[in-house]
């Protein structure tokens, strides 16, 4: 018989993080871009990094600029990620979002993902 | 004399108005409250094999459903969405087609009256569960998956590792 221990989820009491909910984008003093922050608690053990990314009413990636959009974050810290929007693309940037990147697919088996909307 | 009297005040109450100023000291205890949604993991989930062609996390079935925990901390600002696994992400070579199903459940929450409805209000699209949260507080979601070998052929042996997809979605 075979035998099978197969791990589906793991790391109990691990959470993943954004704020706030409604990010305001901004003029910023670079010249056709507008900038809004949001920030990442990583409280989970068994992930390392997160990816940050820009998105329309239909989940389709806006492009942004970012000085990260995948971050390594340590258990139990904040990252802020910084985002730039080129102002063509600002009325169709709708949703912000943090995913975590499962790297050790073995022992962790939930990917998270939040996404705040922009004001 | 008057006028050394007033002195004597004007010095008085300016010691008197230093010496206060540098005992009370005024601690700033700052916060920026935003709303935030956070997504946990509470509990474990694994995979049993109640024969050699079936994977399941329920209990019945030598399984355990994993369990995760959303918080939110304003009403009616965010929908989360759970994905069931469609396929492994990690698994010995296959050659049979896999089927999986999946469902998630409501399996606690922190504000019963508020919360009553979710169960019966969510909206399930193909694996996907999703539910509309107007209330705070927090919620425990149970997340139950299988995986059937095609033509009921077993599994190879190996390890298998599948994931569920939580997504918090402003609204």
């Amino acid at each position: 018989m075979y035998r099978y221990l197969i791990l589906f989820l793991a790391l109990s009491a691990n959470a993943h993080q954004m704020s706030p909910t409604y990010p305001e984008l901004k003029s910023s003093y670079l010249e056709g871009l507008s900038v809004t922050r949001v920030r990442v608690f990583n409280k989970r053990k068994d992930v390392e990094y997160y990816q940050i990314g820009v998105f329309d009413k239909d989940m389709k990636p806006i492009p942004f600029v970012s000085q990260y959009d995948l971050r390594g974050i340590k258990y139990h810290n904040y990252a802020e990620f910084t985002i730039y929007i080129n102002d063509k693309y600002k009325k169709d940037a709708v949703y912000i979002c943090s995913e975590s990147m499962l790297t050790n697919v073995e022992s962790s088996a939930v990917a998270s993902k939040i996404c705040s909307k922009i004001k | 004399m008057i006028k050394e009297i007033a002195l004597i005040g004007i010095v008085a109450i300016t010691t008197y108005g230093g010496s206060k100023s540098a005992f009370a000291l005024d601690v700033p205890i700052s916060a920026e409250v935003t709303g935030s949604c956070v997504i946990s993991v509470e509990t474990n989930g694994t995979y049993g094999q109640p024969n050699a062609y079936k994977l399941s996390t329920s209990s019945s079935d030598g399984g355990q459903q994993p369990i995760t925990r959303v918080d939110v901390t304003l009403a009616n600002a965010y929908k989360v969405k759970f994905t069931a696994p469609d396929s492994f992400s990690s698994s010995p070579v296959l050659n049979d087609v896999v089927t999986f199903t999946g469902d998630t459940e409501v399996s606690a929450v922190s504000d019963a009256t508020n919360m009553a409805d979710y169960e019966t209000d969510k909206v399930e699209v193909d694996m996907s569960d999703e539910y509309s949260l107007t209330a705070t507080g927090s919620t425990w979601f149970k997340h139950s998956s299988t995986a059937s070998n095609g033509g009921d052929r077993a599994f190879p042996s190996g390890n298998y590792t599948a994931y569920v997809v939580a997504e918090c979605i402003a609204i």
